[in-house]
């Protein structure tokens, strides 16, 4: 079966400052569909960037990036903008919701991006779709400064999953989350590889990497399964 | 097409969240922009009404645009032939000058020469040079008392001039050239004249230069005809009941005998030139111009215009200035909000096109906000002024200023924007989003 994402020998390394800063050395990484892997490391293991090139933010010095079948290593801006829209969603552990938009409109913002045109009607029906996935249907009028941290967070969730994305990738999603509601945004953005999506978690928290599919370490650059691979 | 409708769209709806989340901010920016757009405004709406007064005053005295103007010197047979030629024709008038007095029989006029009569001695006496020297010419009042009377010009028509010069009625009626003349001349003063005749009200009778006899005016109406002094209209053939044809143009101050054509009628002015050559006018007396007035005032205003306009863009250039601040402390301010929008697939000219969005926004709602003030400073105007000032009497926002504020809406709009938007563009996702 054709992997939704591989990474084969990919490398960065970060410029513009006194010394340059290899990042990756030779990240290798394949993710099928339905799966979830959780990626530890230390502060400054490299992890974001790691997240940055898999998400289209950033591209690899070396190496290779696939999705599908399709070699994404050197893809142009236009066209990685255009992937990021349709193949991936994002959740980033500060939510980055806006605070003047209500929740319907803060996920409705993945849909009005200039990737295509969909009716008020559609993107209503999309985004009530995608807040009812992750439990929050009834909060959809409300704006960021009146949801607590986890309902935001699941805004969040439900703002990257309104294209039905084929990878969600989360950095720390439960850093700014207590436990029982870092609990509770695991298990929702889990629940998502159920319909086949690939999930690539960021995350310092052994308990919830423990959740995932495969975990594995970033270290000195390289990616490594970690000792503590749990399966769900 | 779809897609860049998508596009357009996205910009649209996303720079108006951005307006209404920072209403205070776009109002500070409306405001400054405010002045600069208004200048731009009331500068075209004011050339425009100033052009459009001076060509309807222009038109009054001199024609309209592309009337063809023959001059003769009313000599031999040449006002008979003229009127021969143009007697019922509506596509060619001529027109003959001759003095009148018009008042208390046998006293010397309050304005002697047809001059205003509100200015004291008026043009002055006649005078004539030779080689010997400069004389008087006799006005045929030399010796009579003072009295009320008024003398003017008598401008005998064959037929409706208002074709060429669109006199406006005041008062009162046009003159009626259909029918049997009549042997009391039918006047239609001009608003000096009548100005002067309710100042001296006085027994009507018409001496006319060239007549023994002197004949019993009616005025009939009063038009507005662009003139400074005193006039009167009449038929042609009303004041050959008076007067033999070679008198009909002998008025000081005149053109002479005037003939207007319009543009179309270069049949009738063949005949004409035909018929007075063959009666003895000379060829080269025989002069022809078209009317140009449009031209020539608007090379006249465009000068003034422009200068107007680049005061008007100075001030524009500082509101230019302002909202160019706020869109760069905008989008330090919104980072994040950029950086998102980029991260879930938003390409950057979009971003670009988010920020012009809002910006030119702004300059709409400025446009339209001094658009609207121009309106009602205009009506205002109109109705508190109109009765001193004729030409402000229901006059209409013109729609070039409406155009060139929308105009100097957009374009500050994009000034201001343009910088801004480049660096929204800019914005690395990674950077932001891992901070």
């Amino acid at each position: 079966m054709t992997p939704l994402i591989r990474l084969a020998g990919v490398t960065k390394t970060l410029k513009g400052q006194e010394q340059p800063r290899t990042i990756l050395a030779g990240v290798d990484l394949t993710v099928h569909s339905g799966d979830s892997v959780a990626i530890l490391g230390r502060s400054g293991s490299g992890k974001s960037t790691l997240l940055s090139v898999i998400g289209l933010f950033d591209r690899p010095d070396e190496g290779q990036y696939l999705l599908g079948e399709q070699d994404i290593t050197r893809i142009p801006e236009r066209k990685a903008a255009a992937l990021r829209s349709a193949e991936f969603g994002f959740v980033f552990q500060r939510f980055f919701l806006l605070k003047h938009l209500t929740a319907a409109q803060n996920v409705a913002m993945a849909l009005v991006n200039g990737q295509g045109w969909l009716s008020r009607r559609k993107r209503k029906a999309k985004v009530l779709a995608a807040l009812d996935r992750v439990g929050i249907a009834h909060l959809a009028k409300h704006k960021p400064p009146r949801l607590s941290g986890g309902e935001q967070q699941r805004v969040a969730i439900a703002r990257a999953l309104v294209r039905e994305p084929r990878i969600l990738l989360a950095d720390e999603p439960t850093g700014a989350l207590d436990t029982e509601t870092g609990n509770l945004v695991v298990e929702a953005l889990r629940a998502t590889t159920d319909h086949g999506c690939g999930l690539v978690l960021v995350t310092h928290d052994r308990d919830h990497a423990a959740k995932m599919g495969r975990v594995l370490r970033l270290s000195d650059g390289l990616l490594n399964p970690a000792a503590e691979r749990v399966v769900v | 097409m779809i897609r860049l409708s998508g596009r357009l769209r996205s910009s649209l709806i996303i720079g108006g969240q951005g307006i209404r989340a920072r209403k205070l901010r776009t109002f500070l920016s409306m405001v400054s922009l405010f002045m600069g757009v208004l200048a731009v405004v009331v500068v075209q709406a004011g050339a425009e009404i100033a052009n459009r007064a001076l060509l309807a005053d222009v038109e009054l005295s001199q024609g309209k645009d592309g009337t063809r103007q023959m001059y003769l010197n009313p000599e031999g047979k040449t006002v008979e032939t003229a009127l021969d030629v143009l007697a019922g024709r509506t596509d060619a008038v001529a027109m003959t000058t001759v003095q009148a007095i018009i008042g208390e029989p046998g006293v010397k006029p309050v304005n002697e020469g047809g001059g205003p009569v509100d200015q004291p001695g008026g043009y002055g006496r006649n005078m004539t040079c030779d080689v010997n020297g400069c004389y008087e010419v006799p006005t045929g009042n030399e010796g009579a008392p003072s009295g009320q009377a008024v003398e003017l010009q008598l401008v005998g028509l064959t037929g409706d001039i208002r074709s060429f010069r669109p006199f406006r009625v005041d008062s009162g009626q046009w003159l009626d050239f259909g029918g049997d003349p009549s042997l009391a001349p039918r006047l239609v003063l001009n608003t000096k004249a009548a100005e002067a005749f309710r100042r001296f009200e006085v027994p009507a009778e018409m001496r006319l230069q060239g007549s023994t006899i002197n004949a019993t005016p009616r005025f009939v109406g009063v038009v507005e005809d662009g003139g400074y002094a005193p006039a009167a209209y009449v038929r042609s053939d009303e004041l050959l009941n008076w007067l033999g044809a070679g008198d009909l143009s002998s008025g000081r101050n005149g053109p002479g005998l005037q003939v207007m054509m319009s543009p179309a009628a270069s049949e009738v002015e063949h005949a004409l030139r035909a018929r007075l050559v063959a009666a003895g006018t000379p060829e080269e007396q025989i002069h022809v111009n078209t009317v140009n007035t449009l031209e020539r005032m608007s090379t006249e205003l465009s000068l003034m215009r422009w200068i107007f306009l680049g005061m008007a863009a100075l001030v524009l250039l500082i509101g230019v200035a302002g909202i160019l601040n706020v869109g760069l402390a905008t989008v330090g301010e919104r980072i994040e909000e950029f950086a998102l929008r980029r991260a879930v697939g938003t390409p950057r000219l979009l971003l670009a096109g988010i920020v012009l969005a809002e910006t030119l926004l702004t300059g709409l709602l400025t446009a339209a906000a001094a658009i609207g003030v121009g309106v009602v400073a205009l009506q205002l105007a109109s109705g508190m002024f109109g009765s001193r000032y004729p030409s402000l009497q229901g006059i209409e926002f013109p729609w070039q200023a409406g155009v060139a504020g929308v105009v100097a809406g957009l374009v500050a709009g994009v000034l201001g924007g343009l910088v801004p938007a480049v660096r929204a563009a800019r914005i690395p996702i990674a950077t932001v989003m891992r901070a």
